[in-house]
């Protein structure tokens, strides 16, 4: 026990890690189907894709609302440190999630669904790029001082997080065409498959590009690759970050339906991963002075660990759940399933 | 200008405009839910087919419904780090968790089980249909719960020591066991029921008064009046429970509420006020005008027994009175109305009143039912208004002030989000409306009457 007890806060930042990776990755393939929703060529064909995350885009949404709860629980102080910090960035993609959301809902009973299915398109895109910054600004790092944010209220625009931003719309984009590829048949699928190819080449140049840079800025990430044997445990996850990305083309290419997903999935996973090793003990990175770390950022002993007991049981209950619920969804979407009329 | 819209105040300003949007919506996913999963289990049991018709009626209304109170909800859990990221420091090793508790408990289980509901008709059994559905039902009031168990922590912090600007927990039980949290939490899980009950009856008798579908519609306005008879009195009853509970542990917000500025002396009973002028400047009232021996009789249980007044707290911890002495008067006025309508309505029924002959004559039932729809979401909201401005000036009761636990962005930044939230949340609720009036207006598919 006492192994745990001391290791709360890291156990929180790996449960954090898993929320935060299960929503980039679900929720990430809906916005970026959103996205592609805005290229498609006809009303009927906007609805099939849009159709194709019609009945999950609300629980994976929800990973987000359980994301932010659970970081607000076990780390306060990053909470509130890190909204208030990237508030520009932040209050834009609750304004898009918003204006997304209702979309998809009001297409249902308008009379002009082609308006609605715009706006779920442009509201898919204002998140993804809020995220991209707000990623972009934290990676950056913030002026916080004895648990205030110092800096100003528009430090996150700047060079380095608009090329995140970017990273993080090819990638979306990228997972929305993976999710299609696997969702539907015909033009849609063939279209996707070559969407995904492109979106992947930018995004693999993009996130080259990012590891690059926080590299620099942060010299302990440097330090602790160039430190054996720490280095091993660090390296192997850009390692097989590349490794996935190789599969993914490979995947495309033969054509397959469900492997391009995957291996975007381990994409994310293994990227998300390696840059967290090269930070961590800092949750907050700092360029000016020092850095907000796990320990300090975290919520007390007590909390984390009935926060820890709870979520043992709960997090296996909604998994298997979620798990119920995608097999009763499986298969191909269809231009009924998306209606939700009888069928 | 920097004194009036500050970021404090604009802050603030924003948490009550999104707040008072965001309520609308699920306040009725919480009571149509369950209203649901009755009319679903009587579809189950007795293989009628009219109460499926019900369900698929009421379930669009419900999504439509549903759907902007989820989207509409997200920067309220946002906000307490953007915009009070002092107060998410300070009280985050509760606050925060019970936020955390309740997306994963309530939020997730209501999510996906509403994918189930809508789209699952013909994917599930019937019975597995049923479970989906309470499922969606279960996490909805799970998450009124969890919600309510961190709100009325804020109204009556407990269960820890509050040390260097910070909230350290001692006893978790005592925290969420709160004096308050009896009180807030079934106050407002039956105010869903109630909203819910009068907009099912109100939109019911709406459809009666049209002579469409009335023995379709009779039906659901039969079980909206069953159970709003027990109800609307529960919930006078919880609302005086509310009240001696704030007596005893928010005292200058009972004495604001009723705008009583005095002690009353020994030997002498204190009003209850029915109409006043409150006049904070000077800390009494203009003019009033009361029922004498009232609000001892109220909230000590004996005639004269001493409610502390206002002047007993300083003025830097005085809540505002008129708006709390108002709110709380149109609350409590709206709740014996419902009462009185829910009475109106079984008299009628004795007579045998409530056929689908004689029913749409009966026009000033109908009318004062659909009137109940507005009128009940009124009341709602001026509760909440009682209730959080009567917390004033603290956002932790006695504990953290409002205005030291406010984020400092400057209030320019704020004032622009606050703009875009006041144009975009009553530009949701029009096409709210519009939406919702053009499901109601298409009618339900029905196999019969």
């Amino acid at each position: 026990m006492g192994a745990i007890e001391s290791h709360l806060p890291e156990i929180w930042l790996a449960i954090i890690g898993f929320f935060l990776l299960y929503y980039a990755i679900s929720d990430g393939a809906d916005l970026g189907v959103g996205i592609l929703s805005l290229a498609a060529t006809d009303e009927r064909e906007r609805g099939l894709i849009m159709g194709s995350i019609g009945s999950i885009w609300h629980d994976n949404q929800t990973w987000l609302v359980l994301l932010g709860g659970m970081l607000f629980g076990a780390f306060p102080l990053f909470y509130g440190v890190l909204l208030s910090a990237l508030y520009v960035p932040i209050l834009c993609m609750i304004f898009g999630l918003v204006f997304r959301g209702v979309s998809f809902e009001f297409r249902e009973n308008s009379r002009h669904p082609a308006v609605w299915s715009r706006c779920f398109g442009v509201g898919s895109l204002i998140v993804t790029l809020s995220q991209g910054f707000a990623l972009g600004g934290l990676l950056g790092g913030l002026d916080v001082r004895e648990g205030v944010f110092k800096g100003s209220v528009l430090g996150w625009a700047n060079p380095f997080s608009c090329l995140v931003a970017l990273g993080v719309l090819c990638g979306y984009v990228m997972l929305g065409s993976n999710f299609l590829v696997f969702k539907t048949a015909g033009p849609i699928q063939a279209r996707s498959y070559r969407t995904s190819f492109a979106a992947s080449l930018m995004t693999l140049g993009i996130s080259i590009l990012v590891h690059l840079f926080t590299a620099a800025k942060y010299p302990q990430m440097v330090r602790k690759l160039t430190t054996l044997p720490e280095a091993y445990y660090i390296a192997v996850f850009p390692v097989l970050a590349a490794f996935c990305f190789v599969m993914l083309f490979v995947s495309l290419r033969r054509k397959r339906e469900l492997a391009p997903l995957l291996c975007n999935a381990g994409i994310i996973l293994f990227s998300f991963i390696g840059l967290s090793l090269g930070m961590y003990p800092d949750m907050i990175p700092n360029v000016v002075s020092s850095a907000v770390t796990v320990h300090a950022a975290a919520a007390s002993k007590d909390t984390l660990e009935f926060m820890l007991q709870v979520t043992s049981v709960l997090l296996p209950v909604i998994l298997v759940y979620t798990g119920y619920k995608h097999r009763i969804f499986q298969g191909k979407v269809t231009t009924e399933a998306y209606s939700g009329k009888d069928e | 200008m920097d004194t009036l819209f500050d970021h404090v105040t604009l802050s603030r300003i924003q948490f009550a405009v999104t707040a008072h949007f965001h309520i609308l919506w699920p306040v009725l996913t919480v009571g149509l839910s369950i209203f649901l999963v009755l009319m679903e289990s009587l579809y189950l049991k007795t293989g009628d087919k009219r109460y499926y018709d019900h369900c698929r009626f009421w379930t669009k209304l419900f999504l439509l419904n549903f759907s902007i109170g989820v989207v509409s909800g997200i920067p309220m859990e946002f906000q307490f780090g953007t915009n009070w990221s002092p107060f998410s420091v300070a009280g985050g090793d509760f606050f925060g968790h019970m936020l955390g508790f309740e997306a994963a408990m309530a939020f997730m289980l209501e999510a996906t089980f509403l994918g189930v509901m809508v789209f699952g008709w013909k994917r599930v059994s019937p019975r597995m249909h049923l479970f989906a559905t309470s499922m969606v039902a279960l996490g909805g009031s799970l998450s009124a719960f969890w919600i309510m168990v961190a709100n009325s922590w804020m109204q009556t912090p407990t269960g820890g020591v509050f040390e260097n600007g910070r909230f350290i927990i001692t006893s978790r039980l005592d925290a969420i066991f709160n004096p308050d949290m009896p009180w807030g939490v079934s106050h407002m899980w039956v105010a869903c029921l109630e909203v819910s009950l009068f907009v099912v009856g109100g939109l019911s008798a709406w459809y009666i008064l049209k002579r469409r579908h009335a023995a379709f519609f009779l039906q659901s306005f039969k079980i909206a009046v069953v159970a709003a008879v027990l109800v609307a009195p529960l919930q006078i009853l919880l609302g005086d429970g509310s009240g001696i509970a704030v007596f005893h542990h928010q005292p200058a917000k009972l004495a604001a509420i009723e705008a009583h500025w005095e002690t009353n002396p020994p030997g002498r009973g204190a009003p209850e006020l029915l109409i006043a002028w409150p006049n904070q400047e000077e800390q009494k009232n203009d003019w009033a005008i009361g029922i004498p021996n009232g609000l001892s009789l109220l909230v000590t249980h004996s005639w004269t027994g001493p409610v502390k007044g206002l002047k007993e707290f300083p003025r830097s911890d005085q809540p505002p009175v008129t708006p709390l002495f108002y709110a709380f008067r149109v609350m409590v006025g709206i709740g014996f109305l419902l009462f009185f309508l829910v009475i109106w309505t079984l008299w009628a029924w004795k007579r045998g009143d409530l056929t689908p002959d004689r029913l749409p004559t009966r026009k000033w039932l109908l009318y004062s039912w659909i009137g109940a729809v507005p009128l009940s979401y009124l009341a709602m909201e001026t509760g909440w208004i009682t209730r959080e401005i009567g917390r004033q000036p603290w956002i932790l009761y006695n504990l953290l002030r409002t205005s030291d636990a406010a984020t400092m962005i400057p209030a320019a930044t704020v004032g622009t989000s606050l703009l875009t939230f006041a144009i975009l949340y009553p530009l949701l609720f029009i096409l709210f409306m519009g939406f919702a009036r053009r499901i109601i207006v298409k009618g339900p598919d029905t196999h019969a009457g």
